[in-house]
């Protein structure tokens, strides 16, 4: 008797899923109500019928990564490389092509765009959105234009906030951790009837400068952020409803730019000194969306959107912008179809003040527009086992001409566990306003007998000619299967072809006298093209109730066509070597009790190279592995304390090394930071 | 050197995680929620009474985020003398053979869409999000305290022509409407 009971213990251990779901499978309805379930929700994992390499974060996973800023959490991704850069600026990119601004992703809250026109990128250091409102983050790689739009070159990410309803009531976490890093978010919810729903919350970061790498001195990257954010759900009934946010969103962060030459007194050059500069970010923005369905079936969504943001960067620069937005979607399923169309309009303004030699700006009040429309439909051929999915978008930039992204895909289930896409499309990216009219000194060749002994300063600034959008074009391969109702794999595999990409060229050079230097200008004209093959993996396990693994991995690769040009030829050998080829993570979330939690991630990039900026030479950016842990435990029903640890291993490093503008490398260090979530 | 420290961290880590293994059995009646909520499923077809009798039960998922995984191991049983059948729809006219419809709670936006799919079939809809009874569906299943229970709307119920066993609508959770 006792020894059975000991064996099927051992047996629940190790096959404990096999074994718990027939019992569960034996539940009648009295004891499913009685039944404690495990915190580890598996909601959103199920995308077995997206013709997609996609993934969903939910709020969940992200409260248990222990992350403060949104990348960090992305990094739980497969396909998605993430590379801090100092206290709060990180490089975000999906499948190659990373950078300060890596231009060919698109980024979305709410559906609202958060890619910056001007840097082509994503401001990842102001904190768009607080962690604790996100309801999930929804990561869709590969090219999605035909229904993103422009700039979905290399991937979406949708990140979705929570509804009022789930926000009822109030909350207040607080952080505290090393670095000087501290954190308050409090939350506050009601109803104003039973259809109507408003909160409020706030959030504020702090974290002192990190270190920089190479002298171990300390860098002037403090960061000071604030979120202010509501929002307000009203159900009409017989599906209207209406949806109104409000945010607006403070940054300061400090940076050095590596960008002032300095000189001995005999006139020859010593090499780049720092300008330090303070960073602000700021944006108000107010959004509506009303959803209604008609009689015949359609849903249909409309939203509204307007920013104002700003940037300044002290006596260098300064953006003030103003952006309107409009968009709508329509949705009709009938036989077989599940059609969906829509169009969008986006009209954004801006007035630049830039008044040194280090930066400056051509057309500094400028106003770009841009309309969109698109269809797509997904036709069910053989229920059940095969649907076909196609689609296009027409959008006209006013710079860049009319583009068109089709996209296709072709899903085959043949059975309940197995599942195979197929999916072809094309993307464009839209040159942004700074490719297009910035003047700025990029970078310092180092005196050498070809250069006479001078430095030669290289100086980007517009092309004389109209630049083409940037374009990808291929095909991706899917393969997902259940093993069992608690292990899932999912593996992608991409081959896409670049075309038009964007570099510099030198075109003249100027000589001037004091201090001896040459200027060599630089411009931008669509001159490259390349391969880009990858492959991704996840698997998610849940081998008990308690625990659950997860692992990701990707794999890129680059290959730049070569040109008889040197420059070109030179680029694209630079090119290819700077993204890591192999990202991984493996992580564990484990329920050691109702009230106590233990998760551990391990992750890790490979090394790649990067240009030591300002100057051309290149370093090396080591590979890492890492570990972060997390604890928390409740202390009653309302109060969580939890202590986190990230990047707990390995020798000091650095993950990126800045492109954009020329800044030292920070250290990312072992930090350590203690949180309490109060419900009340 | 290097990866010494790294070797013995995650010689602990496994030591960590197969304790957790161990440790997980003792929780006896834990179940995934996935688990919980695809046998949900299956027992409401056992407490629900249907106008017509067919020789199949048919369990819908709708939309992008679905249980097949968790119901895959109870197709082909027999419950309450019927075949059990596990669907995938994406459209209304799919709907005609489909005795429950599971709409989870992902697809909150197309609520209102699909209730108006199924309105006046003896459809048993069924969702994961707390507001579904609320926007006229008849069964949400509620995360509450832990555990995983359910509220039931039978004026939506019998709006559908459906009957629920008194045994069922003992174990709800809340019963809105009027027809208690």
């Amino acid at each position: 008797m006792r020894c059975k009971k000991v064996l099927s213990l051992m047996l629940l251990a190790w096959g404990g899923d096999v074994l718990a779901s027939n019992a569960v499978d034996e539940m009648g309805l009295e004891e499913l109500t009685k039944a404690d379930i495990t915190s580890v929700s598996r909601k959103s994992q199920s995308l077995s019928d997206v013709p997609a390499a996609a993934f969903v974060i939910s709020a969940e996973d992200i409260r248990r990564s222990g992350a403060q800023a949104l990348p960090d959490v992305l990094r739980m991704v497969p396909g998605i490389e993430v590379a801090q850069i100092d206290s709060a600026r990180y490089a975000v990119t999906a499948r190659g092509f990373n950078g300060r601004f890596a231009n060919k992703l698109q980024v979305l809250i709410d559906g609202r765009s958060v890619y910056h026109p001007i840097f082509s990128g994503v401001m990842w250091e102001a904190d768009l959105i607080a962690l604790e409102d996100i309801e999930r983050v929804e990561v869709i790689r590969g090219p999605g234009a035909a229904m993103w739009g422009v700039n979905a070159v290399n991937g979406v990410i949708n990140i979705i906030s929570r509804h009022t309803r789930h926000q009822g009531g109030g909350e207040a976490v607080a952080s505290l951790g090393t670095q000087g890093k501290a954190g308050l978010y409090a939350r506050y919810g009601g109803q104003l009837d039973e259809y109507t729903r408003w909160k409020m919350s706030v959030q504020g970061r702090h974290a002192e400068p990190s270190q920089l790498y190479a002298s171990g001195g300390e860098n002037v990257d403090r960061l000071n952020n604030g979120v202010l954010d509501f929002r307000l759900d009203k159900d009409l009934g017989a599906g209207h409803d209406l949806t109104l946010w409000a945010n607006a969103v403070r940054s300061s962060l400090g940076d050095q730019w590596r960008l002032n030459p300095q000189y001995s007194g005999g006139g020859s050059f010593l090499g780049m000194n720092n300008y330090l500069i303070q960073q602000s970010y700021t944006s108000q923005s107010l959004m509506g969306r009303y959803r209604w369905l008609s009689d015949s079936g359609v849903e249909s969504s409309l939203q509204m959107a307007m920013t104002d943001s700003g940037i300044e960067i002290s006596e260098y620069f300064k953006e003030e912008r103003t952006t309107y937005d409009l968009d709508y979607q329509a949705r009709y399923a009938f036989a077989g179809h599940d059609l969906l169309w829509g169009g969008s309009h986006r009209t954004t303004s801006d007035s630049v003040t830039s008044a040194t030699s280090v930066v400056s700006m051509a057309n500094p009040d400028y106003t770009d527009r841009s309309t969109g429309v698109f269809v797509h439909d997904d036709w069910t051929l053989i229920r059940d086992r095969l649907v076909l999915g196609a689609g296009a978008r027409w959008d006209h930039p006013m710079r860049g001409g009319n583009t068109f992204s089709p996209s296709a895909s072709l899903m085959w289930t043949p059975g309940r566990s197995d599942s195979v896409w197929l999916k072809y499309a094309r993307a464009p990216r839209v040159p942004a306003r700074a490719e297009r009219d910035v003047t700025i000194f990029a970078g310092v060749v180092r005196p050498s007998a070809e250069s006479m002994g001078l430095p030669v300063f290289l100086r980007t600034r517009p092309s004389s000619r109209t630049l083409k959008p940037e374009e990808v074009e291929g095909f991706e391969l899917g393969y997902r299967k259940q093993l069992t109702s608690n292990f899932s794999t999912d593996l992608a595999v991409y081959r896409y072809r670049y075309k038009n990409l964007i570099s510099g060229l030198p075109v003249s050079q100027d000589f001037s006298m004091l201090p001896l230097n040459i200027i060599q200008n630089v411009e931008t004209y669509n001159c490259m093209a390349a391969w880009s093959n990858g492959a991704e993996f996840s698997a998610d396990w849940l081998v008990s109730a308690a625990w659950r693994l997860q692992l990701s991995y990707a794999w890129t690769r680059l290959e730049f066509d070569r040109s008889a040009n040197p420059t070109l030829n030179a680029t694209a050998e630079n090119d290819e070597k700077s993204g890591p080829r192999h990202f991984g993570a493996l992580r564990s979330q484990w329920n050691i009790s109702p009230i106590q939690q233990f998760d551990a991630w391990i992750r890790g990039s490979a090394g790649f190279y990067r240009a030591n900026a300002p100057y051309t030479e290149l370093v090396r950016v080591p590979g890492y592995m890492t570990l972060d842990l997390r604890y928390g435990r409740k202390f009653g029903k309302d109060v969580e304390l939890a202590l986190s640890g990230r990047n707990l291993l390995g020798p000091r490093r650095i993950e990126f090394i800045s492109d954009y503008i020329p800044s030292p490398q920070s250290e990312v260090t072992p930090s350590l930071l203690l949180s309490v979530r109060w419900k009340f | 050197m290097r990866s010494r420290p790294l070797l013995s961290t995650l010689r602990s880590l496994a030591a960590v995680l197969l304790l957790s293994l161990a440790g997980s059995s003792s929780f006896g009646e834990v179940a995934s929620e996935g688990q919980l909520k695809a046998a949900y499923l299956v027992n409401f077809l056992k407490y629900v009474e249907w106008p017509a009798s067919r020789s199949t039960a048919t369990i819908c998922l709708f939309g992008r985020d679905s249980l097949g995984p968790y119901l895959a191991s109870y197709e082909g049983r027999q419950i309450v003398g019927r075949e059990l059948r596990i669907r995938k729809v994406t459209s209304p006219d799919q709907l005609a053979d489909c005795q429950l419809l599971f709409v989870p709670d992902t697809e909150e936006s197309r609520f209102a869409a699909v209730l108006r799919w199924s309105d006046k079939q003896a459809i048993l809809t069924v969702s994961d999000a707390e507001i579904f009874t609320r926007d006229g569906g008849v069964i949400a299943l509620v995360r509450s305290e832990g555990r995983l229970q359910f509220d039931i709307n039978t004026d939506a119920l019998g709006r559908a022509g459906l009957k629920a066993s008194s045994q069922m609508l003992r174990l709800a959770r809340q019963v809105s409407g009027g027809g208690r």
